[in-house]
């Protein structure tokens, strides 16, 4: 049987269909269930939609304005959420006057009982006015409903269109209520859908190139995106507009403009490259920068499309010489070591297979909290028989994984992360970092770095009070001989706008 | 003559908030419950943002459930989610106690959330037999549009109260109603307690749950319930204990409970930071107890005192301070750096309450200081008060890590969230420990800042 019960959920049978043990004889179609609603009390790890398009899709763009249509909760938690880094740059030569500024602002009503009962429209029409006084320097504002604002029916879009005019800045509404959808998926999908319809074609670049693409679903998460766009400007292709990473929102508006997209997070935007086609004729592809195949091989797949194979293969083998040696170093450490990746969506595929091929070890669980049957799909595809795929697991189900699998490592997020430490396994912060960035040649050695010194942590080793002293092989112990100083100055040096030391997640 | 000068907020619309909306408060309440589980009768986000924000701080697990209510809900009511949720999290969890706590969309829906959670309760006495026969069920009324997290705080500590305490023998103990602190204050504040040879029934104790050890050998797993926490008997017990002391002004709705109901009486105060305050705190100790205070806690008094004497005068006097956070907290901080010879410059707090300018008032005439006082104001004002009117000294939580960093002014973290540090929710500032440990926190902050690494008068 694929579908497996696990012992925890004998009280919630409908949770067998969405725990799926891989067997290849399977018929394809035979993943987990997904994207539906969660059961209530079973300590889901899920967010909501207003997290989805906020501190998803959004949040990382440096020069608009956040105005969230909420009780004062909603703002609070929209602010400081992943560690979306932005240099002051804007498209047209000029620097954004505030550094950080989508970190550094976060604004909202604070809705009261009286908005509720007599309705929330006047009180968000002045703080839009407010928001444009205080910070004239934003290129647009963005506004947020939220579960208050869904059920008492302010008409956000009306309050969006009328000040556009009056104010002669683009203000746009995003209508995710908290309680749309059966995840934060529901945010992307609205986020991806408002962008699109209020923006898209509204604006020129102020130049083009045969040679323009856009980088859709990459947030610069820990300057992510900042080591993909070194690799294009080697290869002579230019990043027209990002979404959303680093990005501003001028740069939204003439997406239509590019050559080619490239869907990196391909769970949480797809659906703009597919309407960009579909409206303007832009093809997009699916990439992959995870790993040094992955990104090898897309890089090499770009460089095809524009003619610049010889380009790709420069870039591929300048940071294959550079990597190379210290990621033999970390495979050699890492062979065996099992693990579970537990993502929002996409890392749970983007990373099974290179942390098996490229680093020796064994992926026995992957997870995700709000993939959909195409994302499950691609991780079937690329995870070995007797892996364990679970859609959106509860804290119970975690926990015997764990005690079933023995992982001996977890990359997860911070709900989950001190949770598994209690457990007595390691466990490193996969939507945020730890010290990343960890994509493309670069990343993936920080990404070994973190998984071996979260493994070889001498705490580990020492968990219990011993009556006797106990001898420490000097194999575990961790290797000071190896100095990845060198890359990460490379790499802090390129990174302008580092963020202040320190944010968690 | 030394006054207050009340800023009033010039604007509508919040930037970056000082305060967060109701639920929070009772999430936190309800984690320092031994096997208390919160659930959260809302949308994903509302557990799972504050989950997110716990775990940063604190760097522990936080398990919080939520009834997911999805659009059907929105439409139809929550009544299916919130009674499956209880009896799901009952029979999976074993929880001694599930706080139902209620938000803006469950308050707006109209559910019946009394009603919803009697049925759940009745049900799983019903299917789980014996073992559910002691869970107990807590509906918590906490909209978010109504005021801020402290009072969550203080309508999830009354709920509690009145739903389990209950007359029985006197039992010699104190009630303590902590606020939203530290472990490392609870803890400081057990430890007062045990050198005045106390015990104290805290209401609710977030120590153990939040600042848990990592021995697997003794983890109970499947589910993992931190140890600790205040237990459902203790919390009945409250009822007999000597007094109640609230040593948090906002948050006096259960000290008060318990005196009208069973004839504890209550004492609500501002937080034992700072020698006065902690003096005071030890006062309605002895009052409700009639211990004295013991010789070693007078020393540790002593201890802060000498400090004081030898440090504050050479390195603090005068300096200008500009405090941000929880009502309570920045009272007693204001009033401690006053003790200090500082300048409580200007004090800002993102809950309304009508306690807070007279408490500043107070302040500002024992410092003999003009002092600016913000009241339901935010950190954005903070940032812009701060540029027209420069301080030598931040204190308040990592929100204001990016205003410190481009105004150059040095920040003390204390409060909720600290996340770009390590350890200050280990670390008390409530006690005359806990004042020792923020005065050199204090100090060395300004050492670092103001005085010159070669400077001679670095030499003692």
């Amino acid at each position: 049987m694929p579908y497996k019960l696990l012992e925890v959920d004998k009280e919630i049978p409908e949770r067998k269909n969405h725990v799926y043990v891989k067997h290849c004889s399977d018929p394809e179609d035979h993943i987990p269930n997904c994207n539906t609603k969660t059961i209530p009390g079973s300590m889901s790890e899920r967010g909501c939609a207003f997290a989805g398009v906020k501190g998803v899709i959004t949040g990382a763009i440096k020069d608009v304005i956040h105005v969230v249509h909420s009780p004062i909760g909603c703002t609070s938690y929209g602010y400081g959420t992943k560690r979306y880094p932005t240099s002051p740059d804007l498209p047209n030569g000029e620097k954004f006057p505030i550094e950080n500024f989508n970190l550094k602002y976060i604004l909202g009503t604070d809705l009261q009982e009286s908005d509720v009962v007599f309705g929330g429209i006047k009180k968000l029409r002045q703080s839009i006015i407010e928001a444009h006084k205080e910070f004239p320097e934003a290129n647009a504002i963005y506004t947020y409903s939220t579960c208050t604002v869904g059920l008492i029916g302010d008409d956000m879009d009306a309050i969006a269109k009328e000040l556009t005019e009056e104010l002669g800045k683009k203000v746009v509404a995003f209508n995710a209520p908290g309680f749309c959808g059966p995840s934060q998926s529901k945010g992307h999908h609205v986020g991806n859908l408002t962008l699109f319809e209020n923006l898209v074609g509204t604006k020129e670049p102020p130049s083009t190139t045969p040679y323009d693409v856009n980088l859709i679903g990459e947030y610069n998460i820990d300057g992510d995106l900042w080591v993909i766009k070194e690799y294009l400007d080697e290869m002579g292709i230019n990043l027209l507009s990002k979404f959303t990473g680093d990005c501003s929102h001028d740069e939204i508006c003439w997406m239509h403009r590019a050559k080619l997209s490239l869907v990196r997070c391909q769970r949480s935007a797809t659906y703009i490259a597919d309407l960009i086609e579909e409206k303007y004729g832009v093809p997009y592809i699916k990439v992959d920068f995870f790993s040094t195949k992955y990104c090898s091989e897309n890089l090499r797949t770009i460089g095809k499309y524009f003619g610049l194979e010889k380009e790709a293969e420069k870039v591929i083998e300048e940071r294959m010489a550079k990597v190379g040696p210290e990621l033999e170093f970390y495979k050699d450490k890492l062979q065996g070591k099992r693990v579970f990746i537990f993502s929002g969506g996409p890392k749970s595929y983007h990373l099974s297979k290179p942390l098996e091929e490229e680093l020796g070890m064994e992926t026995v669980a992957v997870a995700s909290q709000f993939e959909h049957k195409d994302g499950y799909k691609k991780m079937k595809d690329r995870v070995n028989d007797g892996t364990i795929i679970l859609d959106d697991p509860n804290s119970l189900e975690f926990e015997e994984i764990i005690e079933e699998y023995k992982p001996d490592l977890i990359l997860a997020g911070v709900k989950e992360k001190y949770l598994a430490h209690k457990l007595g396994v390691p466990c490193i912060l996969i939507h945020s970092y730890e010290n990343g960035p960890y994509m493309g040649f670069e990343g993936f050695v920080n990404l070994a770095k973190d998984m071996y010194s979260y493994i070889y942590n001498p705490v580990w080793r020492m968990l219990e009070f011993e009556d006797e002293p106990t001898e420490y092989g000097v194999e575990k112990g961790l290797d000071k001989q190896l100095n990845c100083d060198g890359l990460k100055e490379d790499l802090e040096s390129k990174d302008q706008n580092k963020q202040p030391d320190g944010e968690v997640a | 003559m030394s006054c207050i000068n009340v800023i009033e907020k010039e604007r509508n619309v919040v930037i970056n908030p000082l305060k967060t909306c109701q639920p929070f408060g009772a999430m936190f309440a309800v984690t320092g419950i031994n096997k208390g589980f919160p659930i959260v009768h809302g949308s994903q986000g509302c557990s799972s943002f504050v989950r997110y924000g716990f775990a940063r701080h604190f760097r522990e697990p936080s398990e919080i459930a939520v009834t997911s209510l999805h659009e059907d809900a929105a439409v139809f009511g929550g009544r299916k989610n919130l009674v499956a949720g209880i009896e799901n999290l009952a029979v999976r969890f074993k929880p001694d106690l599930i706080g139902v706590i209620t938000t803006c969309s469950s308050e707006i829906i109209g559910d019946d959330v009394y009603g919803f959670a009697e049925t759940a309760r009745e049900n799983i006495r019903k299917t789980m037999g014996e073992d559910a026969q002691k869970i107990e069920v807590v509906p918590i009324s906490t909209p978010s549009f109504v005021e801020s997290h402290y009072k969550g705080y203080d309508n999830s500590i009354n709920a509690i109260v009145n739903h389990l305490a209950r007359k029985d023998e006197p039992n010699e103990k104190v009630n303590i109603i902590p606020g939203i602190v530290n472990p490392g204050d609870v803890r400081e504040l057990k430890h007062l307690l045990s050198m005045m040879n106390l015990e104290g029934i805290f209401l609710t104790d977030i120590s153990d749950p939040f600042d848990a050890p990592l021995r697997p050998s003794t983890v109970t797993t499947k589910p993992f319930y931190p140890k600790g926490g205040v237990s459902v008997d203790e919390i009945r017990d409250s009822a007999n204990s000597l007094g109640t002391v609230s040593i948090c002004k906002y948050a006096g709705s259960g000290a008060l409970s318990l005196e009208k109901e069973h004839n504890v009486p209550a004492e609500i105060d501002s937080p034992p930071i700072g020698l006065q305050n902690t003096d005071q705190f030890l006062r309605n100790l002895k009052k409700f107890t009639g211990h004295d205070i013991p010789d070693d806690l007078l020393n540790e008094r002593g201890m802060l005192v000498d400090s004081m004497a030898d440090n504050a005068a050479r390195y603090l006097f005068g300096r200008k301070v500009v405090i941000y956070g929880d009502p309570d907290l920045t009272t007693g901080i204001a009033r401690f750096v006053g003790e200090l010879g500082m300048e409580p410059a200007m004090v800002c707090t993102g809950v309304k309450g009508p306690e807070f300018a007279k408490d500043m008032d107070k302040i500002a005439k024992e410092t003999g200081c003009n002092m600016d006082v913000m009241v339901g104001q935010d950190l954005r004002a903070v940032e812009v008060y701060l540029k027209e009117n420069p301080a030598d000294l931040m204190i308040g939580n990592s929100d204001g890590r990016l205003i410190s960093l481009d105004l150059g002014i040095p920040l003390i973290r204390v409060g909720f969230p600290v996340y770009d540090r390590v350890g200050y929710q280990r670390q008390p500032i409530v006690g005359y420990r806990g004042g020792l440990y923020l005065m050199d926190l204090i100090t060395n902050t300004i050492l670092e800042k103001y005085y010159e690494p070669t400077h001679w008068k670095l030499q003692q």
